[in-house]
């Protein structure tokens, strides 16, 4: 799949008139994050990398958004949302023991880890798990659809969308202020957002997100 | 980093932060606990900010408290949705019913202002007819509030915070100006202007509390787009940065970081609050007690309170206090558009049409909706597709990738009032020892009527401007109100007009929580008008003698 | 959609065929001054002084109207290109109003530094050019603005093509058209222009600009919300100089010219205030001047305001013109 934003970085921005101190200090210290766990023990570690990869396939090439350690870090911090389905436990219980279930679930219909599987079999059981068809005596009373929802995926997506390399992705605009925008109308482009390559013109989208500041 | 204010209280030592300058710090006068002060306020959101202003501004003498920080968004607030985390009420709550409420970030904020620290300043009056529903529609309840009065405390807030609305407002009776023009409405606005014109309804620019030109201190919106993250250029007219202000230089006192646990009564009557600040628990005196926490807050404070004289909790003798619990509707339409929408920028929701509020004909249910254009920042939007959807992996990605390409119209639906939407205690306790809610939720078959109306609606609409990968989300909830509704009768209602408890004449309800029913806009601008109110009916007993 | 790059190249081309332009007509003046050596002493500066021809009163006003119609070319060029930039010039059309307000802005320029009593023709031309892009620029704002959903609404009014903007460059070249039209006066003769007489005519004119000006002001700051006091100004001082002068272009034989002059100063000075005010209103913008980027495209526009300047300055030419020939 081509880029759609060639060469737009949001960090680019980072030094300028977009990002204030605040996000600096906020956005550094989610930079600073090692790829390594603080709250999951190894095995849950190893599940949560494997689960995070399939969530989230993130293309080869360039930096890897540690995922995985930004969703340990939340556990480790205990950042809660404010809410929880009445039938899931704390945050911290509920990603343990999903996690657990995942993998004796592995184990019972592969006979392997979860991490170990295939791509196309984690798929298949992310998949069921959505689905609400792996309850059984490995999840106990832990509602499998209800845990992908609400704890895994939300988890997971928050993560990989809070870091400046989904951003400049999708071309999001990232961080603004002091400056914000000028330009609202459809089709107008600030100098500081990032440039849609469209068919012919990817090269010039790229020279304008180089300029990007 | 950045979040001194959550470590350490700041309104003390006589003096309180200013939130509109780096820094900086204004006077403030202080109680001593053991003083009896005229007010005792939980909770300086749009209820308790509000009512904190005007009693204070009245002569009273009032102390205010809040669970939340003191901020200075000039300098505290990063334009990044994990980070302004901060500004949510993140305590735990237990969710459940057919429907399970989403709180947080969605709904429920906790700091000095509220949640209109990180509201989208959404700032509308409830159609005259809703306060009188029951008679004049045949659906929900009867406010015991006059709207022509209502009109005039909406003109007050209006004022008070400098709404930047349209010259002139389609729906409704007339209004007077408001104070500051609409701002430029950005093309994820316009494509729901371009739509209800091919749809053949009326549209309008969204009057907002963000100031479109400059204010005091208070720069012009910038169009940054993290509003609902708290606004870091004090564009937003958030109670944090008018209310409060004020409050304090008529010499109220702002307690921040103090949870109120418990109030305590005496032979009848509220004597006071007991608050935890600073690693331990406090007590203040006071003569009246106003609680003023938002839809959850307030019931579980009441109920918490619970003691021997009022076994069920305070204010409670109709057992109604938790109930009656509304959360609109939110529901949304999305759609890809050819052109780049880029609808990150200027304030998510600069364009609305309140039609199939202000229309009662070609309905299948009773109540009604507004929608508004959109913006959602990159979490929430794939939040909103995951959740939706089920969309992960590439899939998730795929979809991630048009973003800019994304428009969307999403509603503020009005929901029945049902005394079987709820909060209650549960086992499960918080930080400070205290029983945590569980919320109980459930949509009714009128309330899903209406969601289904407003999808085909809003599906058609896009359609009809040329928007493609149509489909509509349709499962969310926002705003909240009830749980401790007002009414001319003890035996269905908490309060009566005056938001004074039936059962203790000193303890008083100020908050979303007094609505006996949600109407179908926002519900900030019709809060701080009650507190208005209240404000002035409390002036007015206490001259007759009979607070 | 344009790129940064295009639209700096765009505007570079535009001011560089307004260079041309302008090189051109210095080299197409009617008739060729002889070039003298400089003066070798104050005797002879004086003699050349006394020989040089006595400046006819109608030549003095055109020269005053060059100076007026020049800095509402300035105010417009430099109003266009901050607005047009902003509007990421995605019509090559939007590079017309540069082009020739920078060309407005050069023959003013030149007609006030010449003091023949002939009309210059390449001057003559692109007054007149300058004159019919302000109304063709006019059509198409008010094209823009139909086009938007809600149309002339006042949404569209505020944030759209601005329809008085383009009106103002009709301004400068109606002002400087007028102005070679005085130069084609006889000597002692009383001017007139189209049959009308001159200075009263010009009084109208000027008085119908400033009212028309004034109006956007007017609009722009109920955008703004008269949120400081002082934009009332603009709205309150040039309608009355323009009443002033509308009392001056009807009354006969001999207007009131006393609080007229005074009135048409301080308006000249609300004009340079103004952008005064604005480049304030910039600075307390978020971010302020460092955010220079943001604020001079969506704070006050700063070449706006002298624009009242240029309009005082024309009418102060008509009142020039009524002392010299108080019955023009």
């Amino acid at each position: 799949m081509p880029e759609r934003y060639p060469g737009y970085d949001v960090l680019a921005k980072r030094d300028g008139l977009s990002w204030n101190e605040p996000t600096r200090s906020a956005i550094a210290a989610r930079l600073a994050i090692a790829d390594e766990p603080r709250f999951f023990d190894i095995e849950a570690w190893q599940t949560l990398k494997a689960v995070c990869d399939r969530m989230v396939p993130q293309p080869a090439g360039r930096a890897q958004v540690p995922i995985a350690a930004m969703v340990d870090r939340k556990l480790a911090d205990d950042a809660r949302d404010g809410f929880r389905p009445a039938s899931l436990p704390p945050q911290r219980e509920a990603w343990r023991r999903g996690l657990a279930a995942l993998d004796a679930t592995a184990r019972a219909q592969h006979e392997a880890r979860f991490h170990t599987l295939a791509a196309a079999d984690q798929d298949r059981l992310l998949k069921a798990m959505q689905q609400g068809k792996l309850d059984g005596p490995d999840w106990n009373d832990l509602p499998a659809a209800t845990f992908f929802g609400a704890r895994l995926a939300s988890d997971i997506l928050s993560a990989y969308y809070s870091h400046p390399l989904a951003w400049s992705e999708m071309g999001f605009g990232g961080p603004a202020s002091p400056r914000g925008y000028v330009r609202m109308g459809a089709n107008r482009r600030d100098p500081w957002e990032a440039a849609e390559a469209k068919p012919g013109s990817e090269a010039e989208a790229r020279r304008e997100n180089d300029r990007v500041r | 980093m950045f979040d001194e204010a959550l470590r350490k209280p700041r309104g003390k030592g006589g003096r309180a932060p200013d939130p509109m300058r780096v820094g900086g710090w204004v006077p403030m006068r202080e109680y001593p606990g053991d003083e009896e002060v005229d007010f005792a306020i939980v909770g300086t959101g749009a209820g308790g900010g509000t009512l904190a202003c005007k009693l204070a501004e009245a002569g009273f003498s009032v102390v205010a408290f809040d669970a939340g920080a003191w901020w200075r968004p000039l300098e505290e607030f990063a334009s990044d949705e994990t980070h302004q985390g901060k500004l949510y009420w993140t305590d735990e709550r237990l969710c459940d019913g057919a429907n399970p409420l989403k709180l947080g970030a969605n709904n429920s904020g906790r700091a000095i202002g509220g949640s209109t620290v990180h509201f989208a300043m959404v700032s509308l009056r409830m159609r005259p007819e809703r306060l009188n529903s029951r008679s004049k529609l045949g659906y929900g309840a009867d406010w015991p509030l006059d709207w022509r009065e209502m009109w005039n405390y909406y003109t007050e807030v209006e004022r008070a915070l400098a709404i930047a609305g349209p010259v002139n407002y389609p729906w409704g009776p007339p209004r007077p100006r408001y104070p500051y023009r609409a701002h430029e409405i950005n093309a994820a606005g316009l494509v729901l202007a371009r739509s209800c014109e091919a749809m053949g309804i009326d549209w309008s620019e969204t009057p907002l509390a963000t100031v479109s030109a400059p204010r005091g201190r208070s720069h012009p919106c910038v169009y940054r787009g993290f509003c609902v993250t708290g606004c870091s250029t004090n564009a937003k007219q958030s109670v944090l940065i008018t209310w409060i202000p004020r409050a304090v230089k008529a010499g109220a006192e702002i307690r921040d970081l103090a949870m109120v646990g418990r109030i305590e009564t005496n032979a009848g009557r509220a004597t006071g609050v007991h608050y935890y600040r600073e690693g331990q628990w406090r007590f203040q005196r006071a003569r009246n007690v106003v609680v003023a926490g938002y839809a959850i807050e307030t019931p579980r404070l009441l109920l918490n309170s619970a003691n021997a004289q009022f076994p069920d909790g305070l204010a409670n003798r109709s057992g109604l206090v938790g109930k009656y619990l509304m959360a609109q509707t939110n529901q949304a339409a999305w759609g890809v558009m050819e052109d780049e929408i880029r609808w990150y920028k200027g304030p998510p929701s600069l364009a609305i049409t309140e039609h199939w509020n202000y229309t009662d004909t070609g309905k299948d249910f009773f109540g009604g909706y507004a929608y508004m254009s959109q913006g959602p920042l990159p979490q929430a939007w794939a939040s909103t597709l995951s959740g939706n959807r089920g969309l992960w992996g590439e899939a998730l990605m795929r979809e991630m990738e048009k973003y800019n390409h994304q428009a969307g119209l999403k509603i503020v639906g009005e929901v029945l009032p049902q005394e079987a939407n709820r909060v209650t205690l549960a086992d499960e306790k918080d930080q400070y020892g205290l029983p945590i809610a569980r919320v109980t939720y459930s949509l009714c078959d009128n309330d899903q009527a209406l969601v289904k109306h407003a999808l085909d609606f809003m599906s058609k609409s896009l359609d009809a401007i040329g928007a493609t990968d149509i489909w509509t989300e349709d499962d969310d909830t926002c705003h909240l109100a009830g749980t401790a509704r007002m009414g001319d009768d003890p035996t269905t209602s908490v309060v009566n007009a005056d938001c004074r408890s039936w059962d203790i004449p000193n303890l008083w309800i100020c908050d979303g929580s007094v609505f006996p029913t949600v109407g179908a806009v926002n519900p900030s601008l019709t809060i701080q008008a009650i507190a208005c109110r209240t404000g002035d009916r409390i002036k007015e007993l206490a001259s007759q003698g009979t607070l | 959609m344009a790129t940064d790059r295009e639209i700096l190249n765009g505007a570079l081309g535009a001011l560089a065929i307004g260079a041309a332009g302008a090189l051109l007509c210095g080299r197409t003046k009617p008739t060729r001054r002889k070039r003298q050596p400089p003066p070798r002493s104050a005797m002879e500066r004086a003699r050349r002084e006394a020989e040089r021809p006595p400046q006819a009163p109608t030549v003095k006003a055109a020269r005053r109207l060059n100076r007026a119609a020049g800095l509402i070319a300035l105010s417009t060029l430099l109003d266009s290109a901050v607005e047009h930039y902003r509007g990421s010039f995605h019509n090559k059309a939007m590079y017309t109003p540069l082009v020739v307000s920078a060309l407005t802005l050069y023959v003013s320029y030149h007609g006030t530094g010449d003091r023949r009593p002939a009309v210059h023709r390449f001057r003559d031309f692109t007054y007149l050019v300058s004159a019919a892009t302000g109304f063709v620029g006019t059509a198409f704002h008010i094209f823009n603005i139909r086009k938007r959903p809600g149309g002339f609404s006042w949404q569209n009014l505020f944030y759209g093509s601005p329809l008085g903007a383009p009106a103002s460059i009709a301004l400068a070249g109606l002002l400087g058209f007028y102005s070679e039209r005085l130069r084609d006066n006889e000597l002692k003769r009383s001017p007139k222009v189209f049959g009308l007489r001159a200075g009263r005519a010009l009084a109208a004119l000027a008085g119908i600009g400033m009212v028309a000006t004034s109006a956007e002001a007017a609009l722009l700051h109920f955008r703004g919300a008269y949120h400081d006091p002082f934009m009332y100004a603009p709205v309150v001082v040039p309608p009355i100089a323009a009443a002033l002068l509308g009392d001056t272009a009807l009354s006969h034989p001999r207007p009131p010219r006393r609080l007229t002059r005074w009135w048409l100063r301080l308006t000249a000075l609300v004009g340079f205030a103004g952008a005064g005010f604005h480049i304030f209103g910039v600075s307390r913008n978020m971010g302020g001047w460092r955010n220079w980027r943001q604020n001079v495209l969506n704070g006050p526009p700063i070449p706006a305001p002298p624009s009242f300047t240029g309009l005082a300055l024309a009418g102060l030419a008509a009142l020039g013109l009524l002392d010299d020939h108080p019955d023009s």
